[in-house]
């Protein structure tokens, strides 16, 4: 097992080369664009892979019935698509040179990969990596520079392109043992519980950083007062925010629609900027 | 102004291109902002609206099952009608959210049955082996299911921008200075969207030591991020103890499906 372990410099011995694997990279990427609630991602997975299947089965009946079963439902974060892929090309090419093999086993690991697969990606990818560029981009675009769109495109696709990549050609050499491997070894928990931690360290940070409450009501007369705000910083900075995040998310909590809070805050902001309790 | 349309209209397609093109996030409104202030001639107002829808809309993503509001018609319209009226950057916000939410409900209601007709035709061209008339509707799938924001974007920004500012000068003082605390609260909703989706008794913890570190050190979110990254690096070096079986890690992931099953 260890020999094998994350070796994405595949073997070439049977059909498939490595310019094979390369375009399928690049047939991956456009994914999701038809993506939809009949079966998700079936199209974009069968776009991806028709050339290869189209070199692997020369029958033209094969052909039909390969590309058939790969436009059932599936669903995939997209950045790592090309995993599945891989693994989905290494076992049709063991299907094409070998009569002997069980098609149905090509679903069946297909499937088998769509919840924990996407369990990670999307919350590395959702919860961290967009979590991060978004921090970064925001903080300097807010101040009006150019650069804060760029970082924040680059801090999301840099590594996003890398690991669709190597995705590619990771899925193909571990095949259909990828999961085991990868799952055996805690390597997936891991990944999880450490992106985890850093996605919510920058929330909290976001949150404090970028909400802004300011309570303008007066307290006392004269020179001797003083805002709502300032006494409020006297208990601990960002209290205010801190007890307004803590009501949005309880709002949450409760199953109250998305939509439905935003309209609240929306009423709220107008309501409190009447009375004068809150400003800009 | 046919040519800024024009531009405008590019703008959009670009946007709806967004999964096409490797869903890079060239859709959010942080990216579709500078490119409708460069098209406007306002570079630095199209960043910094850009900037403040994005993070009002922080929590508009599109995983699992949730459809989020319809953030390239949002934000192309409330940024271009804001910068064309002069208006403050929370008028973005004003103009945009709105837009989002129908443009949206017309989408799940036309573009998707439209969308699953050719997704339909992607099967027949299959049964026949065609495989340029299966990339044809592929290509064709993805476009037609945002149809409304594709045609709508051009004629609100042609025809909208006057009866736009009409409106803004009705608009009592009070309100407007209230869309500006909104958009200092908004961010709120989409901070507690992401925790809950990542929030386990292990990582509550770590909320705060983000937030407090900003509170009281005043360190930016940038460089909280870092040192989140160094801290892991450390804890995965020094104190992993890789033979402990961690079973927490699936919990997590079952968790996350759950939290979106809620929208």
């Amino acid at each position: 097992m260890d020999s094998m372990n994350f070796n994405i410099k595949p073997t070439y011995d049977k059909k498939i080369n490595k310019s094979d694997l390369v375009k399928l990279f690049w047939r991956s990427i456009p994914y999701e664009h038809s993506w939809n609630y009949e079966r998700m991602g079936n199209v974009g997975f069968a776009w991806a892979i028709m050339p290869i299947l189209k070199k692997l089965y020369p029958k033209k009946e094969n052909f039909v019935h390969a590309l058939k079963r790969n436009l059932e439902l599936y669903n995939m974060t997209p950045y790592i698509v090309t995993l599945p892929l891989g693994i989905s090309v290494a076992m049709e090419e063991a299907n094409a040179t070998n009569p002997e093999f069980d098609e149905s086993s090509i679903s069946a690991v297909k499937l088998a990969l769509m919840g924990p697969l996407s369990g990670i990606g999307d919350s590395f990818f959702w919860g961290t990596l967009r979590v991060l560029a978004t921090g970064i981009g925001t903080t300097l675009a807010l101040k009006g520079s150019i650069l804060g769109p760029i970082l924040f495109f680059l801090v999301f696709n840099i590594p996003h392109y890398i690991l669709r990549y190597y995705g590619t050609f990771l899925g193909y050499s571990l095949g259909s043992n990828v999961i085991n491997n990868v799952e055996s070894s805690g390597v997936m928990d891991k990944i999880t519980k450490y992106a985890s931690m850093i996605g919510m360290m920058v929330v909290g940070a976001m949150t404090q950083e970028m909400v802004n409450v300011k309570f303008i009501t007066k307290i006392g007369v004269g020179k001797s007062a003083s805002t709502v705000q300032s006494l409020l910083d006297g208990i601990f900075p960002g209290i205010a925010t801190l007890a307004l995040f803590g009501v949005t998310y309880w709002m949450l909590k409760k199953k109250l629609n998305p939509l439905m809070i935003m309209l609240i805050i929306l009423l709220v902001s107008i309501a409190a900027t009447y009375f004068k309790i809150l400003g800009a | 102004m046919i040519l800024k349309t024009f531009l405008i209209f590019l703008v959009g397609l670009l946007g709806y291109s967004e999964w096409l093109l490797g869903t890079s996030y060239l859709q959010r409104p942080i990216i579709l902002g500078p490119l409708v202030g460069l098209v406007l001639g306002d570079l630095q107002n199209g960043i910094i609206m850009g900037a403040t829808l994005e993070l009002a809309m922080i929590g508009a993503v599109s995983v699992g099952a949730y459809d989020p509001p319809d953030l390239v018609s949002g934000s192309i319209i409330g940024i271009s009608l804001a910068i064309e009226t002069h208006a403050a950057p929370a008028a973005a916000l004003t103009l945009g959210i709105p837009i989002a939410a129908i443009m949206q409900a017309l989408g799940l209601a036309t573009g998707q049955p439209l969308m699953l007709a050719f997704i339909h035709r992607c099967d027949n061209a299959a049964e026949k082996g065609n495989t340029r008339a299966l990339t044809r509707n592929m290509l064709i799938a993805g476009y037609i299911q945002d149809w409304p924001g594709i045609v709508f974007i051009p004629l609100a920004f042609y025809f909208g921008s006057s009866t736009v500012a009409k409106l803004l000068n009705i608009i009592p003082a009070f309100i407007q200075e209230g869309m500006n605390v909104a958009a200092g609260l908004l961010p709120l909703l989409g901070f507690a969207m992401l925790a809950q989706m990542m929030m386990n008794k292990k990582v509550v913890p770590f909320f705060f030591l983000g937030f407090f570190l900003v509170a009281y050190a005043g360190i930016s979110t940038t460089g909280v991020a870092i040192f989140a990254v160094i801290m892991a690096a450390i804890m995965y070096v020094f104190f992993d103890n890789s033979k402990e079986t961690e079973n927490t890690g699936k919990n997590e992931v079952v968790q996350e499906g759950d939290g979106f099953d809620e929208f």
